[in-house]
């Protein structure tokens, strides 16, 4: 049984434009100790999925369809309290920008260990401490900054921290949105080698979101495409990377710039994204796509397996 | 970090972004049940202070300062010639009510707009211009803002006799710019250092063009804000000097009303006369209070970006 | 030493010192060395890219170049004409000749003023063309970025632009005054990648269709490797390495270079791609500013030679330099 599966996933937030879908019908599955990664632009939806996985949407969202099966249980039917039991110590969640999450006036050995002691009424203080120490230890954060406060920590150490939070409770899944966005090249690979160990060592599962495809080219098992709230591609990385099916996903790949192989022209992606009070009534990516097929416009598109494990959602793929 | 930004389905282009940003503030405003409330009151005193020139023109015993009822020596209650009653010297107290009303704004409006104008130049340079000039105004403005002002009034009205309204208005002005000078100053320095501004450098724009054309627009708003809050010190203070008896004796405010009432013995024994004016003066600072808060509540979502929905 | 004509910038030991505010009774602390004796050159209507990672310096330079900050010491010069501390009427005529793209296009534009305004500031200021001729040129300007038709865009206020939209109104405001040279400091780091590519088209065709020279800070080796004909690594102040773009990326020589190609993710590509090796897993003690800026994490260097005298940028190869004993 696989760890994670999610079906039909819609959450919509209200806003004073509307309401809008912000992730439509997305389903996937995660086994144990795998990674799979969501690739997309700003606006797609994929920090929405992230935020409606732990449970944690903004009171102006909702989920509106779906269910979460998380080792067999789905976490839309939990009440907010079981929820909180479940977060952290099964699910934990690495938000974008965290470093700046944490408290400035709170030492960071505190605040790990404050993930712990909220998540687990029987631990004690001291025993808390030392599984601080263990967690700095696997995250490579020298054990005497323990007790510093976190405008004397490196952008990679906060990072660092954040890790050793996440791991605090040894969740199962963990959730990483942006993780290394705001570091330096040199400082990102090092965090994402130790996220590999640390993913081996414990058996995580990891879900990786990032805009940048080269990362979660790097990191995952698995990866999936989203546009316009939609999952538009999914199958496994080499699948994924190497045979690129749906429009968008070759577009996006096509306007990465690359350090070795051919210097090919960029090739951006016109227009914008749609309007998502109002999305289109048929494929999302239409009037940006290089080659619309006739129903295209008008009715939605559907998944079409490319092999077993490999599906695009787009009529003109066959 | 990029937002998902809701493509606005009218492109038209915006020939008056002023209309379409106050239509917009409007909307927000509209919510706010202080901001609301605040401004019906407004409302109502600023018609008091239209009709303060009716009743001098129906008859000249309505005349606040000198309109004397033949029939009337005193004090007199409610009656149906004059809905308020009568002060001492039989002068109906409802065209003295609106009388005052007029000069609260009056008062209240001009000290405040000379202390904002003041105090934002000020502001404005300091933060500019920094160093030097900024430490020398900052200093002064330290001074200024620790003297009390009514003390310094009452001061000049020992030493000069009685004040001059006009001048009473100039006083209080001086000695409130230090105040929006801090704040404005404040928003200069951060404003200096965007992007915008330097952009603007680099194209070669002169000092005076940066302070007019990019840090004035984006200060404003807070100044407007901050008058609000001016007009009900100004009028308190005024109505303060009056009731004191260092007010203008030529005009009639609701402070000068208080003092009658209280020079001549009529506190507890004329409670039509005492009543009005100091309601009036409690409504119209809290009106201009809300006011302020509901304005607050409207600049301040637009300083923020459009809703995130990543 | 006066530079030949068709070299557009020429920078000469250029160092640019923050000094430490230190207080009568606290201790002092260190002076930053932002900048550390940068030479370099670049010729008409190349595209040059200078690429480091945070605290590199890369900003720091092109502030300077751009006259926002003045330099501690060392020389600059722009077509010919020395640059390095202009103040009054020939700093306003420096500002016709030299332009920037600014990072955040969220906070580069005016938000009280319309598209117009922004765009034709630079001409109200330096009072070029009447008023109908102001609009004409704000028309072209915008058109000549892909911002069509013009019309739509020029009454509108950027809270109503994308990210990338907006970034194409800051091109189109740098490129109004027809300059000679243009910084972009990391124009897309703030975009994302599809948006990011068709900037990075807008800047190739503005040196083709107006003749102008760019240089290019960036983060991302890749993007320099794509739009810039020579790539300059930067660390710390000091210049590592120089040269043709493709000679910097495909044979570097610098450790430093090394390690950040060593970094960039590879899309995935199984580990047959070989890694140079040449950073330390952790940071060794010494350098200090006396020798080498890179020697606390560099893997092949040595205690000695490396730690106690800095190198100096020595030809490797046709254009391409690296500052390395080895």
């Amino acid at each position: 049984m696989p760890l994670l599966s999610v079906e039909n996933l819609t959450v919509g937030y209200n806003t004073k434009h509307g309401s809008l879908k912000a992730v439509d019908r997305v389903s996937f599955t995660l086994k144990e100790g795998e990674s799979l990664g969501f690739v997309g632009e700003s606006g797609c939806g994929k920090t929405t999925m992230g935020m409606a996985l732990m449970g944690l949407l903004p009171p102006n969202g909702s989920v509106r369809e779906g269910e979460i099966l998380f080792e067999g249980t789905d976490l839309l039917k939990l009440s907010s309290e079981q929820m909180r039991q479940v977060r952290w110590s099964e699910i934990a969640m690495i938000f974008q920008a965290a470093m700046n999450a944490l408290n400035p006036v709170q030492r960071v050995g505190a605040q790990v260990a404050e993930a712990m002691l909220v998540h687990d009424d029987l631990l004690k203080e001291e025993a808390a401490l030392a599984k601080v120490e263990e967690l700095f230890d696997l995250v490579g954060i020298p054990r005497d900054r323990m007790l510093d406060y976190p405008h004397q920590y490196s952008g990679g150490m906060k990072q660092r921290a954040i890790i050793a939070m996440a791991l605090a409770c040894n969740p199962k899944l963990i959730i990483a949105d942006e993780p290394t966005t705001a570091l330096d090249v040199i400082v990102q690979d090092q965090i994402l080698e130790e996220m590999k160990q640390l993913q081996k060592e414990f058996n995580l599962s990891i879900i990786f979101i990032s805009h940048d495809i080269s990362i979660v080219a790097d990191m995952c098992h698995d990866i999936g495409v989203m546009y316009a709230g939609q999952l538009v591609e999914y199958g496994p990385r080499e699948a994924v990377f190497e045979s690129p099916v749906h429009p968008y996903t070759k577009a996006l790949l096509a306007s990465f710039p690359t350090l070795t192989g051919e210097k090919t022209d960029l090739a951006p992606i016109p227009g914008e994204t749609p309007n998502l009070v109002r999305p289109p009534a048929g494929c999302r990516f239409c009037d940006r796509c290089t080659k619309p097929g006739s129903t295209c416009k008008t009715e939605p598109p559907q998944w079409v397996a490319i092999s077993e494990e490999h599906k695009a959602l787009c009529c003109r793929c066959k | 970090m990029t937002n998902a930004e809701q493509k606005k389905q009218v492109e038209a282009p915006v020939r008056f972004p002023w209309l379409e940003s106050f239509l917009e503030g409007w909307s927000i405003f509209k919510q706010n049940l202080l901001g609301k409330i605040g401004l019906s009151l407004l409302v109502m005193f600023a018609l008091m202070a239209l009709f303060s020139y009716l009743p001098p023109l129906i008859n000249p015993m309505y005349n606040p300062m000198t309109g004397v009822d033949p029939n009337i020596l005193g004090c007199t209650g409610p009656s149906l010639k004059h809905w308020l009653g009568t002060d001492f010297m039989g002068r109906d107290i409802l065209s003295q009510l609106l009388a005052g009303a007029r000069v609260a704004f009056m008062v209240g409006v001009s000290a405040a707009v000379m202390s904002i104008a003041l105090g934002t130049a000020i502001g404005m340079t300091a933060g500019y211009l920094g160093k030097f000039t900024d430490t020398v105004l900052m200093r002064l403005a330290d001074m200024i803002m620790v003297m009390p002002t009514l003390l310094v009034v009452l001061l000049l009205a020992a030493v000069f006799g009685q004040l001059n309204i006009w001048t009473i208005v100039l006083i209080i002005a001086l000695f409130r710019w230090p105040g929006v000078s801090r704040i404005i100053r404040g928003q200069t320095l951060s404003l200096k250092q965007r992007p915008f501004v330097e952009a603007a450098k680099v194209a070669g724009a002169s000092h005076m063009r940066i302070i007019f054309r990019h840090i004035m627009p984006n200060v404003l708003p807070l100044a407007f804000l901050f008058m609000t809050f001016r007009v009900t010190s100004a009028i308190i203070t005024e109505a303060a000097l009056a009731f004191l008896g260092f007010g203008d004796p030529g005009t009639v405010s609701w402070g000068m009303m208080l003092q009658w009432v209280w020079k001549t013995g009529n506190m507890f024994q004329a409670p039509y006369w005492l009543l009005p004016p100091g309601i009036c003066i409690s409504l119209i600072t809290l009106s201009f209070y809300m006011l302020g808060r509901a304005m607050d509540e409207v600049l301040d979502p637009r300083l923020r970006k459009e809703d995130q929905t990543d | 030493m006066n530079p030949k004509n068709d070299q557009i910038v020429h920078i000469e030991d250029v160092c640019k010192i923050y000094k430490a505010k230190g207080s009568f009774f606290g201790t002092r602390k260190k002076d930053v060395v932002a900048l550390d004796r940068v030479s370099l050159t670049i010729p008409r209507g190349e595209i040059f890219g200078l690429v480091g990672e945070s605290g590199s310096g890369k900003t720091t330079l092109g502030r300077l170049l751009i006259g926002l900050e003045e330099t501690s010491s060392g020389k600059m010069f722009l077509d010919g004409e020395e640059v390095t501390h202009l103040k009054g009427k020939e700093l306003k005529r420096f500002r016709r000749k030299v332009q920037m793209i600014f990072q955040d296009p969220y906070q580069s534009l005016n938000p009280q003023r319309s598209v117009f305004d922004t765009v034709s500031e630079p001409l109200k200021i330096h009072k070029i063309g009447l008023g109908s001729d102001k609009y004409e040129k704000a028309r072209q300007a915008l058109q000549a970025v892909g911002l069509a038709p013009p019309e739509d865009f020029l009454h509108r206020y950027p809270h109503r632009l994308s990210g990338g939209q907006r970034q194409r109104v800051a091109i189109a405001r740098a490129m109004i005054l027809n300059p000679k040279f243009v910084i972009a400091d990391e124009p897309t780091s703030m975009l994302d990648a599809s948006i990011s590519a068709q900037i990075f088209n807008i800047l190739l065709k503005m040196r083709t269709d107006f003749d102008v020279t760019l240089l290019f800070i960036t983060h991302s080796l890749a993007a320099a490797r794509y739009l810039c004909d020579r790539i300059a690594v930067i660390y710390r102040g000091n210049l590592m390495e120089i040269g043709p773009g493709e000679e910097v990326i495909g044979n570097p020589i610098h450790p430093y270079t090394k390690a950040l190609l060593d970094a960039i993710p590879k899309f995935g590509q199984k580990e047959t791609v070989r890694r140079h090796g040449t950073l330390l897993v952790r940071e060794r003690k010494g350098g200090n500013g006396v020798g080498c800026a890179f020697f606390s994490r560099c893997s092949v260097a040595e205690e000695g030679q490396c730690s106690m005298v800095k190198p100096v940028l020595s030809e490797r190869g046709p254009g391409h330099r690296a500052a390395c004993f080895f």
